[in-house]
């Protein structure tokens, strides 16, 4: 990684005996996208709060090119930040929202002028200028709040669940904004969200945390290809988790049994584990065939219920084990109706798609 | 329960429509609309047909006085109040509710505290030798007592003491309709507090502070108990005089014809507070 | 931040300090004539020379306290139900009528709470005079239920704008009629808002001055009259025996309003 632009470091926040941030570290270089994922009190927001500087961390510091941050009050911060509500001061005009950091900075009235018709054009609401924050949609307000984080050229933008307020339709259109402006402005983003496809969609990298804590951080195919851990895999996509049984390791891939008591050869384990530990492969829903070929694992079960919807099958089938997984196979002309429910068959799956995790 | 008393009671029932104003519009009517209409009347026709109540009232330099008096005391605690009460209903909008409700405590005991109460509190305290002008000796600060006590300074303190309740719970509610967010979302954008106090918070109150001085201004202009008791004779307010006027002068016409004038700015003022407090939640569903 | 609590700093210190200042200041006077009806001193001076019940003795020897105090209470007490009964009615129609001049006609109810109350005061004072009302009772009583009405029907109405008709519909599909709907669910659920219009109401003629002041008759006068011709003679302890009196009642009042409100809202 090339020098940390922003950095934090083993930051802490603890409110009385509950502790929200345990000791989370981070490098952002300049101009990534980063995004903070996780549940809702999984301690991303906190984290936000200490840079923007409206909480103070218990211990841990947030470095800014090499200078720390936390001694420094938020409107000297120069930070750009678009909040969760709508915040645009009611009383102004799309105008003076935008212009508002320039006149507290004292910048001359042409530059504040030109700025503001340069933002608004970013943000693609030029014919709105003298309009109150009222009269806007929650899309176009959120655009205005852009514009306004932008204007003093912030070297950092955080964003706070920014779209959690506006309808899907909205947000798939936003989120394209924002990409396009993170493109043409080159700002570095830290953006907060719960919802893993905004995430994805948008992100260079992805923090994803859990409980205060970073549990992996990584490209989205990281997440998605190479979970770190069993709640990285269950909370990026979809997953089914089958108990099994860890037999050996054999060319650094690992060996399991699974319930029916078939055996699966060369799936990738997070941790090293015991001969005749008990685990879980972890397999999405989309790995699973109706037909086999050579190579792949297979897995005897019976069908619960089947639907199909053009591309894709879904299957409910229970394992021997009594265990429900989802399957969504790819529709194939090779096997038409073999998923009737309560038949009983096989279905296969490429053990090199399947993880292992301790139980 | 008999058959007769179940019917009685299905047809007896509260009436929803205009019926059940009727008790309220008969009371107001007769007893509120009738006598004030009555009393314009009088200020017309008493002791003879014709405007000369008006004529003598607007023509005098005594009466243009009296007005002059209202206006300024009702003017300063107004802005008085207005002052001492931001601060407060700023620190009640936000402080942990426990903190909170021992303030609200205080303010409920002072605002229902029998007024004559109040007043006769503070003109013991106020007067030559009252408890405040003997602190001050005592401390050494002044060596003649302060007249502090039938004059514009009495008024004015005893007034501020009434109106705060009633410039602070409304102007509670103006702050806590604020969103904190958004005085976050200033200070992230470089605003100092200070601008933000200038740019953001003040004017988002505006229509609260507006509407709460115009209440405490009207209410001041008229009121009589306060002023009578602890201001003086050569900055008598309006209501005394009205009052002078009926029972020691026994001048009906005159005191009927500035009852009017009192009662047609007071209206005048209210309509506009109505406006305000419209325009307020128009601005507060932003 | 500046509507952050824990983010405001100096300022913070500053603004509490003010706080706590115009806090003391609303307190003074209150607590300062609780102290001094035990004072000793018939000059009032502060402190007191030395402590005494002999104010409060005198306060009760003289009967035209007392009757001036039971004078009030009767009043206030008719003023109340009187005020309340009518603006439970006036509420129904205010909040759930629909007709033309609606909005007019709640304006002209609630009218007697903006007008100066000297303007009444005269108005109602010649009014009575010509009926032979003045020095009444009943007089007293209907110059009172004019200006509480106000009071009385602003907590009923907004309590009923926050109650959901339909649970009273609700309840007339489940057979009750339309008065034991009101009677039983309706009343009950907006006890609160009557509540609070029977104590505005009984304060608003309890404590009222200017009214009282032309109406009093050598014969009948409350316990503000009392004061208030008290008050002009000279600054007697004995009012601030009255006073604290006043305001235990008041502190009272506030009490069991704290108490039936929380009782009344689990």
């Amino acid at each position: 990684m090339t020098q940390a632009f922003l950095s934090i470091r083993k930051l802490r926040k603890a409110f009385g005996a509950f502790t929200a941030v345990h000791d989370v570290t981070l490098d952002i270089p300049k101009g990534e996208f980063l995004t903070f994922l996780g549940p809702s009190g999984s301690g991303k927001s906190t984290t936000l709060y200490a840079i923007a500087g409206f909480q103070d961390p218990t211990s841990g510091d947030v470095l800014l090119q090499g200078k720390s941050l936390l001694s420094i009050p938020s409107h000297k911060r120069n930070i750009g930040m678009v909040f969760q509500r709508y915040t645009l001061f009611p009383h102004l005009s799309v105008a003076e929202n935008v212009a508002f950091p320039l006149r507290v900075r004292r910048r001359p009235d042409g530059e504040v002028k030109r700025k503001v018709a340069d933002m608004l054009a970013l943000v693609r609401l030029e014919n709105f200028a003298e309009r109150l924050p009222a009269a806007l949609s929650g899309g176009q307000q959120q655009r205005v709040a852009l514009a306004r984080a932008l204007a003093y050229d912030p070297p950092i933008l955080l964003m706070d669940e920014p779209l959690s307020a506006l309808d899907k339709k909205l947000r798939e259109e936003i989120q394209a904004e924002i990409r396009r402006i993170h493109r043409e402005t080159g700002v570095t983003i830290l953006y907060v969200t719960h919802d893993q496809e905004e995430a994805l969609h948008l992100s260079d990298r992805i923090a994803l945390f859990r409980s205060g804590r970073i549990a992996q951080i990584g490209t989205g195919e990281d997440l998605y290809l190479r979970p770190a851990n069993e709640f990285v895999a269950g909370f990026i996509g979809n997953s089914n988790f089958l108990a099994v049984e860890h037999l050996e390791t054999e060319n650094g891939a690992a060996v399991v049994r699974l319930a029916d008591g078939s055996i699966v050869k060369g799936v990738k384990a997070a941790d090293k584990l015991d001969r005749g530990q008990k685990a879980r492969l972890m397999v999405r829903p989309e790995a699973f065939h109706l037909t086999g070929v050579p190579g792949t694992a297979s897995l005897a079960v019976e069908i619960v219920d089947a639907a199909f919807f053009g591309d894709r099958r879904r299957v409910v089938a229970r394992t021997a084990s009594g265990d429900e997984i989802d399957v969504r196979p790819t529709s194939d002309a090779a096997d038409p109706d073999g998923a009737d429910a309560g038949s009983s068959r096989q279905i296969f799956f490429d053990p090199a798609a399947a993880f292992l995790f301790p139980a | 329960m008999s058959v007769q008393a179940q019917q009685g009671i299905a047809t007896l029932r509260i009436p929803e429509g205009l019926g059940g104003l009727l008790p309220a519009l008969i009371l107001i009517g007769l007893f509120f609309v009738v006598p004030v209409l009555a009393l314009l009347l009088r200020s017309v026709t008493d002791p003879a047909p014709g405007l000369q109540n008006y004529a003598a009232l607007l023509g005098d330099g005594t009466y243009a006085r009296v007005f002059f008096n209202t206006f300024l005391v009702a003017a300063v605690v107004t802005i008085v109040t207005v002052l001492v009460a931001f601060p407060v209903a700023w620190m009640l909008a936000i402080m942990p509710p426990a903190l909170a409700s021992i303030l609200f405590g205080i303010i409920i005991l002072s605002m229902w505290t029998n007024l004559l109460t109040r007043t006769y509190a503070w003109m013991v305290l106020l007067q030559r030798t009252g408890v405040i002008n003997r602190a001050l000796i005592g401390a050494g600060i002044i060596d003649q007592p302060l007249p502090l006590i039938n004059n514009l300074t009495g008024v004015t303190i005893g007034m501020v003491y009434i109106m705060l309740p009633f410039m602070i719970l409304p102007l509670v509610g103006t702050l806590r309709a604020i969103d904190p967010m958004t005085l976050r979302a200033a200070a992230l954008c470089g605003a100092s507090p200070l601008a933000a106090f200038r740019r953001i918070l003040l004017p988002l109150s505006l229509p609260g502070i507006a509407a709460g001085g115009l209440m405490v201004f009207v209410m001041s202009l008229g009121y009589f108990v306060t002023p009578a008791l602890l201001g003086g004779t050569s900055n008598m307010m309006l209501a005394e005089m009205i009052a002078q006027m009926i029972q020691s002068m026994l001048n009906w016409g005159l005191g009927s014809a500035a009852a009017f004038i009192l009662l047609v700015v007071t209206m005048a003022l209210y309509a506009l507070q109505l406006r305000l407090v419209g325009s307020k939640r128009a601005v507060g569903g932003a | 931040m500046l509507l952050d609590y824990d983010r405001l700093g100096w300022l913070k210190v500053a603004l509490l300090g003010f706080t706590a200042l115009v806090a003391a200041f609303l307190l003074l006077p209150v607590v300062f004539i609780v102290l001094l009806s035990f004072g000793s001193s018939r000059w009032l001076a502060f402190p007191p020379p030395g402590w005494t019940l002999k104010w409060y003795q005198e306060l009760f020897a003289d009967p035209s306290w007392i009757e001036a105090a039971l004078t009030s209470a009767r009043i206030a007490t008719m003023t109340a139900i009187l005020a309340v009964a009518i603006a439970l009615l006036a509420s129904f129609a205010l909040v759930r009528g629909q007709f033309r001049g609606r909005e007019i006609l709640r304006g002209l109810l609630l009218t007697p709470m903006v007008l100066p109350v000297v303007v009444f005061a005269i108005a109602i004072y010649a009014f009575f005079l010509q009926l032979g009302l003045g020095g009444t009772t009943i007089g007293f009583v209907i110059a009172h239920t004019v200006l509480a009405l106000p009071f009385a029907i602003i907590p009923i109405a907004t309590a009923l704008e926050g109650f959901d008709k339909s649970i009273e519909d609700a309840a007339i599909v489940c057979g009750a009629s339309p008065l034991q709907a009101k009677l039983r669910i309706t009343l009950p659920s907006i006890r609160i808002g009557i509540f609070s219009a029977a104590i505005f109401s009984f304060l608003a003629s309890w404590d009222e001055v200017v009214v009282a002041i032309f109406m009093a008759s050598p014969t009948l006068q409350t316990l503000p009259v009392k004061i208030w011709s008290s008050l002009r003679s000279d600054l007697t302890p004995v009012i601030a025996a009255a006073s604290s009196l006043l305001v235990a009642l008041t502190l009272g009042l506030m009490i069991v309003t704290a108490l039936l409100r929380r009782k009344l809202q689990t």
